[in-house]
């Protein structure tokens, strides 16, 4: 029997950190009867919460990874993501939106609107994901819901309005006023599971009925039904209310905004009341496919769980249960044993166990129809690769995944260690398509990058717990290169005939700058002054040469080494002769040809509210950056830039601090550039120094 | 590179040292051509330029300089000449997001924290067509205020629309041609590209003489 998919929640909380949607996650999971005890994030007993399933999340007290998990509430099923707070971890936040068809963003009644609820609202946005707003901790000192309120009207530009009156606030927080049915809510029991339905204090009900008013005169815009109710007057069916709410919610046109305290159990069911009438069921949302056997054409999705399957992996996960793969259904349906394909690798895979998860225990089931999240097991995959059925080939529309912009060394202490590191490197960069990892050539070291100091840490600290990884973490490396701004000739001879067999090489003709690629070796030799065979050996001397510069130590690139003259000698000539002759040659003509130090010029793009243009700007200018230009969005102002890496290293720690955490920065690499006098000289001096020091 | 006074340069014929100018010509035409041009002569003389561009993205504005560097300095990478392209600052509003009192709010911000002090300034996108008379003159004011130096506009003008000003300035502009001190216009003649001097209240050319435009470059070639 197919679901009934207008049953299906699938939603995600976001929020900034310590807004308390993890204690509001488990909230809801004890309300659901999924788990049959809370425990506190920082808990004094020491379990945490249970979707914070990693050990070091729960000694944190931040969410690191998202925890899939199903509950169902009255007559629905949801399927739950909780998504971290931290901004180093948005590609969290940004899989689960993409999977995800609504979303609870989560403020604290304190705090209010913070940087990360600006960027998840933004996310939110870019993602059309409808969403509700729940005002948490009423019970905190300070608490102030309509303040909250006003602000997200404010700051996040949403048409936001309370459902709700909170009755009591701070340490008299009771309960709240449900302004749809006008009714007060209480939560009796020792968890707030029994709710308590009363009248509204009468000292309370002439604001409760103002405030129900210009509610409703607000959501009427979204129902001709409901205008023509209050036109007539009398008795308004709350099932007008709900539907103008949710037509106006789904059109992203308006936010219901409900209140209370996870904490003190205050609030958390009227808000399951409201994911179930409010957001979207997966046939509301359009969600687009691309037909790769029709040049990437787009396509919708049907939601038909007798369509052809179609399902993406937006996160996998190597826990104790082995490999683990969350997939979200968009049309069709998978069973145990079932053949799938994945559309990038164009491989087969068999699907083996299916199952719901609940943060880190699960449930085994069957099936897995259009519109659900589950998790499978064992399939090898990376994040984002769409799965399909035989019949047909395509991909979900790909997700929008910042490049890294921090780089480490990061160096195993033994053998063992390195066996383990590679083990977890293989994992995260799987898991993650934010945190990357290669070997640098140049110096042997393995190097990791991601969105974030703190992101980078918590991989060091995950290898190390889970992997038993000791790594030693090195300082951030620039990779400098050298190259050569003149023409200079060169005649040099390699001699060394001092008794037993001799080495001898002359080798002349010049080096240029070479604009079309890194190197180039021109064979202008007539008449056989350098015999054939001993042309390669000039070509191998050169190449090392170039591996080094004489500047820095950098590798040298644009330079093109022409040989035009010559000598040898017909016994002591060999091949490692003419090598040293050519090593010879280069180190000549080199420093006359005006060489420079290279250094990697990142594209930065800063995103941040237009208050703060300047203020960025003046950071991009004493990081000796050119600025490109600047943009407006709304309210936000996107200035590039182009700086170079080796004054980016903390950037994100200022930016911070400089922007009251509101503006974000990805960077790439854009092209390599001279570096100036000043920092020439520095570089040159330091590895002068290296090199005496051996 | 130093900044020199090019004698050669044929921009300079329009002696345009202290101006607020028009650039007119139908879609496609190369307005945005010309502007660069003007920015790259004032930036190539050390002046610092903010190019505005309403309507289009920072990318797309830069590609413009990029290629027309390219062209003028004989295919040197412009990658090689960083120093001038630090004289240049692009800044983009969409086009309903546009006003003078909020291109003075952005700008002043920067010249008071001493990050960029333009002298020059072209605007590229500005819609004569929607906006007001009032608009225009209060954008003006604006501009004077911040003291720059130099300020183009471009315009599209179009086919159909046979309207004009007594000294020749087509629609949408023909009722403001007064608050500007020089226009020229952009005319496909044949096989040439005039660029005709409509009005010139502060240069040395006279109204009526004409530059012309090497067709597949779009770069000003000579007096006539």
């Amino acid at each position: 029997m197919n679901k009934d998919l207008t049953k299906v929640r699938n939603i995600g909380i976001s929020a900034h950190i310590d807004s308390g949607k993890t204690t509001l996650t488990e909230r809801i999971l004890f309300y659901t009867n999924r788990i049959h005890a809370t425990h506190e994030v920082r808990g004094k007993d020491g379990v945490g919460a249970t979707m914070d399933s990693m050990e070091l999340e729960r000694e944190r007290g931040i969410t690191i990874q998202s925890a899939a998990t199903y509950c169902t509430w009255k007559d629905i099923d949801i399927n739950l993501i909780d998504t971290p707070g931290h901004v180093d971890f948005t590609v969290e936040v940004e899989r689960a939106l993409r999977v995800l068809d609504g979303a609870v963003l989560v403020l604290c009644s304190v705090g209010g609107v913070q940087s990360q609820s600006i960027t998840v609202n933004r996310q939110m946005t870019r993602y059309n994901v409808p969403r509700l707003a729940f005002i948490n901790k009423c019970d905190r000192t300070g608490a102030n819901p309509v303040k909250v309120t006003q602000q997200l009207r404010d700051k996040l530009q949403l048409n936001a309005h309370m459902m709700q009156m909170p009755i009591g606030l701070e340490n008299d927080l009771a309960g709240v006023i449900d302004l749809v049915t006008m009714q007060a809510i209480y939560n009796d029991g020792d968890n707030g599971q029994i709710l308590r339905v009363e009248d509204i204090p009468a000292n309370m009900l002439d604001e409760a009925k103002a405030k129900r008013e210009a509610l409703l005169e607000e959501v009427s815009m979204f129902s001709e039904e409901l205008m023509e109710a209050l036109l007539e007057g009398g008795d308004i069916d709350p099932e007008l209310i709900y539907a103008a709410v949710r037509k106006g919610t789904l059109s992203l046109e308006f936010t219901p905004v409900f209140m209370g305290s996870a904490y003190k159990n205050k609030g958390v069911q009227l808000l399951l009341d409201g994911v179930r009438a409010y957001l979207p069921c997966p046939t509301d949302i359009t969600n687009m496919a691309l037909d790769l056997r029709n040049n990437e054409a787009e396509f919708p999705v049907t939601n038909n769980p007798d369509d052809p399957l179609i399902m993406l992996a937006f996160k996998l996960e190597d826990g104790r249960y082995g490999q683990l793969t969350y997939v979200r259904t968009y049309q069709g349906k998978v069973k145990k044993g079932d053949t799938i394909y994945n559309g990038r690798t164009g491989k087969k895979v068999k699907v083996g166990r299916l199952c719901r998860m609940h943060a880190d225990e699960m449930e085994e089931i069957e099936e897995c129809g259009s519109g659900d999240i589950m998790a499978l097991f064992g399939i090898d995959c990376a994040s984002g690769d769409t799965f399909t059925s035989e019949d047909i080939n395509c991909s979900m529309t790909s997700m929008h995944i910042p490049e890294p912009v921090i780089s480490l060394a990061v160096i195993p202490v033994d053998n063992k260690a390195q066996i383990n590191m590679s083990k977890a490197l293989n994992r995260f960069t799987k898991e993650d398509p934010t945190f990357k990892s290669y070997v640098d050539h140049e110096t042997g070291e393995t190097i990791i990058s991601g969105m974030g100091e703190l992101h980078l840490d918590v991989y060091i600290e995950r290898m190390k717990r889970e992997y038993k990884a000791e790594v030693q973490v090195g300082a951030p490396q620039v990779a400098y290169r050298e190259t050569i701004t003149d023409r200079a000739d060169f005649n040099y001879t390699h001699k060394k005939q001092t008794g037993g067999s001799g080495q001898f090489g002359r080798v002349a003709g010049f080096i240029e700058p070479f604009a079309e690629g890194d190197y180039e070796f021109v064979d202008q030799i007539v008449g056989g002054v350098i015999p054939r065979e001993f042309i390669s050996s000039c070509d191998k001397g050169f190449q090392k040469s170039l591996e080094k510069g004489l500047l820095c130590g950098a590798p040298v690139v644009g330079i093109r080494c022409a040989i035009n003259d010559g000598a040898a000698h017909s016994v002591d000539s060999s091949d490692i002769a003419f090598q040293l002759a050519a090593i010879g040659a280069f180190k000549e003509g080199y420093m006359r040809a005006k060489p420079v130090i290279l250094e990697p010029i990142m594209k930065v793009v800063v995103e941040g509210p237009s208050e703060f243009q300047g203020g960025v700007m003046g950071s991009i200018n004493q990081r000796r950056g050119m600025i490109i230009g600047s943009s407006e969005e709304g309210l936000y102002t996107v200035i590039e830039a182009e700086v170079p890496l080796s004054e980016m290293f903390g950037y994100s720690t200022t930016l911070r601090s400089l922007t009251q955490g509101k503006a974000e920065f990805t960077m790439e690499f854009a092209s390599y550039k001279s570096v100036p006098k000043g920092v020439s000289e520095e570089l040159i001096k330091k590895y002068q120094a290296e090199k005496k020091n051996g | 590179m130093e900044a020199t006074e090019n004698t050669e340069n044929p921009l300079h014929a329009l002696n345009i040292n202290q101006t607020m100018g028009l650039v007119m010509a139908r879609a496609g035409l190369g307005k945005t051509a010309i502007l660069v041009q003007l920015a790259l002569d004032c930036m190539l003389m050390g002046n610092k330029v903010l190019h505005v561009s309403i309507g289009e993205t920072v990318d797309k504005a830069k590609s413009w300089y990029d290629d027309i560097l390219s062209l003028v300095s004989d295919g040197e990478k412009v990658s090689q000449i960083p120093e001038i392209m630090r004289n240049r600052m692009i800044m983009t509003f969409k086009e309903t997001g546009f006003s003078g009192i909020k291109l003075e709010e952005r700008l002043r911000d920067l010249i008071e924290q001493d990050i960029f002090r333009p002298t020059c300034m072209v605007i590229d996108g500005y819609d004569f067509a929607a906006d007001s008379r009032e608009a225009l003159v209060e954008l003006r004011d604006v501009l004077n205020r911040l003291g720059l130096r130099q300020v183009w506009f471009s315009a599209v003008c179009h086919h159909d629309d046979q309207r004009r000003s007594a000294l020749g300035v087509p629609a949408p502009c023909h009722e403001v041609d007064d608050v500007f001190n020089t226009v020229l216009l952009i005319k496909p003649e044949g096989d040439t590209m005039r660029l005709d001097v409509l009005k010139s209240d502060v240069s040395g050319v006279r109204p009526g003489a004409l530059l012309t435009l090497d067709p597949s470059t779009m770069l000003i070639q000579k007096t006539v």
